[in-house]
């Protein structure tokens, strides 16, 4: 992930003095509020509908749609730098693309009304495509009831899987339930 | 004002300090309560004012904008569905239960409607949206999800804390007693 090229240092120095202060209040509530264990899994969608529109730019400003990942799988994941278990499940995204080839498996994690610098703080140059969904649009279109919430889209575009709340995604269960979309080609 | 990053960081240490003492003992020493039924749990974390002020203007809220959120009587909601039935629950389905009367959490909705009044930043009411417990939620085995809520008015005494959820077949009931609002001061 790149940093936009326009940041000046000063910007920058704003920008580092607001990740402090927003850290703050996290920090803060972790604290207070240890986290649960993740939960495990995903849950078959019934009916697989057909997975709504996503188009949205990643933190390059570039659009990427969704429909142009048509024929591998794609795991759509809503987060936000201040959720707790957004933040914990996070690396494993990140592990689970590396357990498949790019051509089967696409990770869009779409961040809610962050801006880039917030984000790259955290997230840094990952493995995962990190999409900038400012207003919440996608979200409310996709039926999002809460942070994380994670979807996974067949290859043939369909509403597959989903998961309310944390997951770690490269636990065995849930790469046994993505290595059987793969191979079903219905 | 923007402070120096040196003065963020004493305030950031402040404030974990301030979150990590001993609760006055008689106040919320048991926070997080833990209720359970059906293999879904329910914890339930008492949040001080100080906390909540900060988690909100580090999202873009002015100190005056969510002083009165703050104040409330706020809770981090955590809930965990690890029985094997998918259920349903909504924030009206929650209450606190006192001798003088019971109270509900106020809807997201109506915090809403305040920060459009106060013509708060999109981003933070956004961050305030989605931090929030959410108004109406469906939980697949597994599923779990936590968010802040906030009593409809503050409440002194200890309380039962309620919450009614069906699955399929039927509703059911996690109550946990002797629930406190962190204390003001």
């Amino acid at each position: 992930m790149k940093l936009p090229s326009t940041m000046s240092a000063a910007p920058r120095s704003i920008e580092r003095r607001r990740t402090l202060a927003r850290l703050a209040g996290l920090g803060c509530l972790l604290a207070a509020a240890p986290l649960a264990a993740q939960g495990s899994g995903m849950t078959p969608v019934s009916g697989t509908p057909a997975a709504p529109p996503l188009i949205l730019p990643d933190v390059d400003g570039k659009l990427v749609d969704l429909a142009s990942f048509r024929g591998r799988l794609v795991l759509v994941n809503f987060w936000a730098t201040w959720c707790p278990p957004c933040r914990r499940e996070f690396p494993s995204l990140g592990r689970l693309q590396k357990l498949f080839r790019p051509e089967e498996l696409v990770v869009l994690a779409v961040n809610v009304g962050e801006d880039a610098e917030t984000i790259f703080s955290f997230a840094g140059a990952g493995e995962v495509t990190i999409l900038l969904d400012r207003d919440s649009a996608a979200m409310r279109r996709w039926k999002v009831a809460g942070l994380p919430s994670t979807f996974v889209v067949d290859r043939q575009g369909r509403l597959a899987l989903r998961a309310v709340g944390g997951r770690e995604f490269d636990d065995a269960a849930i790469v046994r339930q993505l290595r059987g979309l793969l191979k079903d080609r219905a | 004002m923007i402070a120096s990053g040196g003065m963020l960081f004493h305030r950031f240490a402040l404030l974990c300090a301030l979150a990590l003492l001993p609760a006055p003992a008689a106040a919320n020493s048991q926070s997080p309560w833990h209720g359970a039924r059906e293999g879904v749990a329910l914890k339930a974390t008492a949040l001080q004012r100080e906390q909540v002020a900060a988690f909100y203007q580090a999202r873009g809220f002015a100190p005056a904008a969510i002083a009165d959120y703050a104040a409330a009587c706020v809770f981090s909601l955590e809930l965990h569905n690890g029985g094997r039935q998918p259920l349903r629950l909504r924030l009206a389905d929650l209450r606190a239960q006192s001798p003088s009367g019971t109270v509900r959490f106020r809807q997201p909705q109506a915090w809403q409607a305040e920060w459009d009044r106060l013509g708060v930043a999109e981003p933070a009411r956004i961050a305030f949206r989605w931090a929030q417990f959410q108004a109406g939620q469906e939980f697949a085995p597994g599923d779990w999800i936590m968010g802040m809520a906030a009593l409809e008015r503050r409440i002194d005494a200890p309380f039962r804390l309620v919450l009614q959820f069906s699955d399929r077949k039927r509703s059911h009931e996690i109550a946990i007693d002797h629930v406190r609002c962190a204390p003001l001061d």
